[in-house]
């Protein structure tokens, strides 16, 4: 079975050459630029204005018809209430530990992986690599089960270590940093080899500081899916000194009904280290036209 | 266990045989199992054994608890037999073909428009992630909301744009799928998104700089070098939203829950129905084996087209 | 590719997992015998102990009467509460007490033997009568004791009944109800909408009431009898009577919403709420003079027929503390027990005068005559028999259920859809 050989082939070294044409920076169309992206960023903000209008209401004011956008009373004190009705400090501590160890786990062994299938040649590596990808197709409840037993088994249920097991080494960051080290120019790893580079010397001096972005990008991703996890927590962590954020806010959920103004007090809570994290990471993976290290 | 060795020797042993070359090509081996390694013991142990059990189950009767009996093909006898797999299988087809080239294409233009020194872009950028993040009974119940029949905005306009009879959207059965896919579209875009800004940065400036030197316009300069260039990103966000479309669970549980009837019901939902919580793994696993076989049909399907494109 | 290799770490998986399985199937049964004496460390699992106080005074009662046992509840979050129960069993949990949420996860746990018999529980009962044992009959087994039991009233706004001149709902037939419905659908001083009742989208307001009044039975595959009742609240719907089921489940409407803000001037619904209708007033987020009275009849007359369901205890067959695990499901079962939790609204299952008294003595119960009445139903019927098609014929009629109310199907395309899937999905 063989699989796609790097795309990188397309892209060639010498510029494209295209036929001449006018000029290019134009005021209009940056007016109409701006226009365009504000409708786009106020259609997409809609439901987390709810959120956040819910969180300061009262409970039984979140679902009315019609909506009632804007709360009768503001109930600020939801805010204050949110972190003596349930152990908010603990739960955030475990979702910051947990995301934070499975992104740097992920990231760390899935750009080691990642060079494995992209920047060396052995038989039976697209096979492989294929697999990984097709497990990421196979949905968790199918083997949810079996994968606890085992667990179980190992000791681990109730216990950190078995998120930690089960997250950081997901097919996902592998096939990501894959393919970014795709684009990056064979001839560079080629160069280094020729002066005597070692393959490992290779994906630390050339490889990792030229995908920073990708890393960027995808310890992001990780951290997100990590921190908003509700079903892996779920089934894990039974006390409830281990329980994350997204635990916590369920259980604002009774049998027959639930506090959803504390959930969205909880979930607006939730969303801010989201934002720092990304708007830290920005920084990272966009740079705006980035330069390679193709000129010298 | 002895199992996790297995995968990474068998492609050694093929390799070996390969005269002069041998040598080097067992090192590279050597060298690239190093590379894998960390990340495919953790991935073998934890997820490719647990998924491989979940296949076996496949052609038994397992209750969770009680020995597994094998039970031959009967769980595939059934669901072929059960239009209620038939509905979630056409469902789950309906939403990909929806979802995927539409969320590829906003998630794209997205990166490309908000790739750029604009004032403020910072803020759009973090505003375009939101959704992603909004807590997903928030989505459901607003974009129910915008969607609403007779009190709905979306409707409203279609009205004053002279649509007669707009339709009832998360209320009928033909309308509640192309809901269900603009919402999942603008919900995930601003991932994707992501993931093409940080493939646009890969980018040699140079490219640009020597197109704009000769005279080359942004349309030309988009399809010559930012598309081909881009390339393994979309191939990778291709992949991921087909799969993730395959899988999709938890949008349409809380959203539509599968309604109205089955208009909206996929086949993860059905995986989950019949296994976690009914307590029949074997049908349960026996539809999941159906569903990655598709998905891996599809998988290599977009490797090859890829790979001849590139010819 | 290396086929073989593959089809190796295929069997090799699957077998291991036909091993564990075995393992904690029939393998590590404790020999609980000896540990009658010293302190017990009693483990429960539980939903959502935060919103749901009646754990928590049962733990209080029963250490306060067993203090050599402490009690560690594990709390699991109700929404998926029955998927992390299996998982747990099929892990082998020793979790020593298990909470039934449902009777159909019951019959599904006991079916595979994962409970312990308790049948002496149950037959030896001393405190007198124990309403709701006869779902956990299996076989004249019982692997499980009720300890609450709900059933359903109609909940009803005093001060809108009182605005708009009309009688409290008091044993009203279908009709009567329906002609109250209309009457009183308005808007209130401040504009809002009101409604003259209220149905809350599941599938049970309409289903299980009819089958509890109809000798129906919604496991036959025969729904000729739901016809009058899918009529009644599909029309209630369509004359604007009551809110329409689509923006009730497409908008999450929470039937508390309904009820506490004065929307809805009735609400068939269960005594469950009672205990939240109880806090809401407490802690000043609702203002609404509220009664209860008999679920509305198909015919004139004071006998009430309603329908409910019971809550139980079970033991784990890997439980670590069986002796001591009996004990607790003995006390929920008990005065003692039914005592503490009627002290904050909950229904017991133990039906007995002295407790009915002290739950109207509870600060903010309303006290009339009526709401008495309808906590003494004459008959209550099992919201759904549990036996092994329960879960299949479930999901099929709530599906059309759905399809009905939305107004996709008429009534009886409705009806005749559900006896067909149910006859050839499930019966065959």
């Amino acid at each position: 079975m063989s699989v796609v050989e790097a795309p990188t082939a397309t892209v060639s070294l010498d510029p494209p050459s295209v036929p001449p044409v006018g000029p290019e920076r134009h005021p209009v169309r940056t007016a109409v630029m701006y226009v365009l992206i504000t409708v786009i960023a106020l259609g997409v903000l809609v439901p987390f204005v709810w959120m956040v209008s819910s969180s300061l209401k009262n409970n039984n004011e979140v679902f009315t018809v019609p909506t009632q956008w804007i709360p009768r009373d503001f109930q600020w004190n939801n805010y204050v209430d949110i972190w003596s009705r349930i152990p908010m400090t603990t739960y955030l501590r475990n979702s910051l530990f947990l995301s934070l160890v499975i992104t740097f786990l992920q990231v760390l062994t899935g750009s080691f992986a990642a060079y494995g299938f992209s920047k060396v040649r052995w038989r039976g590596r697209d096979a492989l690599f294929v697999a990984y990808i097709a497990t990421i197709a196979v949905p968790w409840q199918a083997y949810m089960v079996p994968q606890y037993v085992m667990l179980q088994k190992a000791g681990l249920v109730n216990t950190f270590w078995s998120l930690i097991l089960l997250q950081a080494f997901g097919a996902f960051g592998v096939f990501l940093l894959r393919q970014y080290y795709l684009t990056i120019p064979d001839e560079l790893c080629e160069a280094a080899r020729i002066d005597g580079l070692s393959e490992y010397g290779i994906y630390r001096r050339i490889i990792l500081p030229l995908s920073k972005p990708a890393l960027a990008s995808l310890a992001l991703l990780t951290f997100v899916a990590t921190w908003n996890d509700y079903m892996g927590p779920f089934i894990y962590l039974t006390s409830n000194e281990l329980w994350t954020v997204q635990l916590g806010l369920k259980s604002f959920v009774g049998l027959f009904d639930g506090d959803y103004a504390m959930i969205m007090t909880g979930s607006v809570i939730s969303v801010v280290p989201i934002l720092v994290i990304f708007l830290i990471g920005q920084k990272y993976f966009i740079q705006g036209i980035a330069t390679s290290g193709l000129k010298g | 266990m002895a199992i996790t060795a297995a995968p990474p020797t068998a492609p050694t042993a093929s390799s070996a045989g390969s005269g002069t070359t041998g040598r080097q090509s067992r090192r590279n081996t050597l060298i690239g199992i190093s590379f894998i390694l960390p990340n495919f013991l953790g991935f073998a142990l934890l997820t490719l054994v647990p998924v491989v059990a979940a296949f076996g189950l496949a052609f038994m009767e397992w209750d969770s608890y009680n020995p597994a009996e094998f039970v031959g093909l009967d769980n595939f006898q059934k669901m072929f037999g059960n239009d209620t797999f038939w509905i979630a299988l056409r469902n789950t087809l309906y939403y990909g073909i929806g979802h995927v080239p539409l969320t590829l294409l906003c998630s794209l233009g997205l990166a490309l428009v908000l790739n750029r020194k604009l004032r403020g872009v910072r803020f759009f950028r973090t505003a375009a992630f939101f959704p992603y993040v909004t807590s997903l009974v928030a989505v459901a119940v607003v974009w129910n909301m915008l969607f609403n029949p007779t009190m709905g905005p979306v409707n409203q306009l279609l009205t004053t744009l002279g649509v007669a009879n707009p339709p009832g959207w998360t209320s009928s059965s033909d309308w509640a799928m192309p809901a269900v896919i603009i919402t999942s579209v603008w919900r995930d875009m601003g991932y994707y998104m992501i993931l093409f800004l940080a493939g646009l940065q890969t980018i040699p400036v140079e490219y640009y700089e020597a197109a704009r030197v000769d005279g080359a316009n942004a349309w030309q300069r988009f399809w010559h070098i930012t598309l081909p260039t881009l390339r393994p990103t979309t191939f990778l966000v291709l992949i991921l939203l087909t799969v993730g479309s395959f899988k999709v669970f938890d949008l349409i549980v809380v959203m539509t829950d599968g309604g109205p009837g089955r208009a909206t019901l996929v086949l993860s939902q059905l995986i989950y129905r019949e296994g976690i919580a009914q307590g029949e793994f074997g049908y349960a696993s026996a539809i999941s084996l159906v569903l990655f076989v598709i998905v891996l049909l599809v998988t290599v399907l977009q490797f090859r087209l890829g790979e001849r494109r590139d010819r | 590719m290396n086929r073989k290799a593959l089809a190796a770490i295929g069997a090799a998986a699957a077998l291991s997992l036909t091993l564990a399985a075995c393992g904690s199937g029939s393998g590590n049964a404790p020999d609980d015998e000896a540990t009658e004496s010293g302190p017990v460390d009693l483990s429960v699992a539980v939903w959502s102990m935060d919103q749901t106080p009646e754990f928590q005074a049962l733990f209080d009662a029963f250490e306060a009467e067993y203090p050599d046992i402490t009690i560690t509840p594990v709390d699991i979050l109700a929404d998926d509460y029955p998927e992390k129960v299996t998982t747990m069993l099929a892990g082998g949990d020793t979790t020593d007490v298990l909470t039934m949420k449902t009777l159909t996860d019951y019959s599904r746990w006991a079916g595979r033997g994962q409970l312990e018999d308790v049948t002496d529980l149950v037959t030896d009962y001393p405190d007198g009568k124990l309403a709701g044992t006869d779902g956990y009959d299996q076989d004249g087994k019982f692997f499980a004791v009720p300890y609450r039991q709900d059933f359903w009233v109609l909940y009803y706004n005093k001060a809108l009944f009182d605005a708009a001149g009309l009688d409290y709902p008091d044993h009203v037939t279908w009709d009567e109800y329906a002609d109250l419905a209309q009457k009183l659908t308005g808007t209130d001083a401040a504009g809002q909408k009101v409604y003259g009742t209220y149905n809350h989208v599941w599938r049970s307001v309409t289903q299980a009431i009819a089958q509890a009044q109809n000798d129906g039975d919604l496991l036959s595959g025969d729904y000729g009898f739901l016809t009058d009742q899918y009529d009644l609240n599909v029309g209630l719907q369509k004359d604007g009577y009551a809110l329409d089921y689509s923006t009730a489940k497409t908008q999450q409407v929470s039937y508390r919403t309904m009820f506490e803000t004065q929307a809805t001037a009735m609400m068939p619904m269960g005594t469950w709420y009672i205990s939240g209708i109880l806090q809401a007033k407490k802690d000043a987020k609702s203002t609404v003079e509220w009664g209860i009275a008999p679920m509305p009849q198909v015919d004139d007359g004071d006998t009430t027929t309603t329908f409910g369901g019971p809550t139980a205890f079970a033991v784990n067959k890997a439980a670590k503390n069986k002796d001591a695990a009996k004990k607790f499901l003995a006390f929920a079962a008990s005065l003692k027990g039914a005592e503490a939790i009627s002290a904050i609204g909950v229904v017991p299952a133990l039906q007995s005068d002295d407790v009915t008294a002290a739950y109207f003595a509870l600060e903010g119960m309303p006290t009339d005559d009526l709401s008495k009445e309808a906590f003494a139903p004459d008959d209550v019927a099992l919201e759904m028999a549990p036996s092994d098609i329960t879960a299949d014929v479930d999901v099929i009629l709530n599906e059309e259920h759905d399809l009905i109310m939305v107004g996709e199907k008429s009534v009886d395309d409705g009806i005749a859809a559900m006896e067909s899937r149910v006859k050839q999905d499930v019966l065959d």
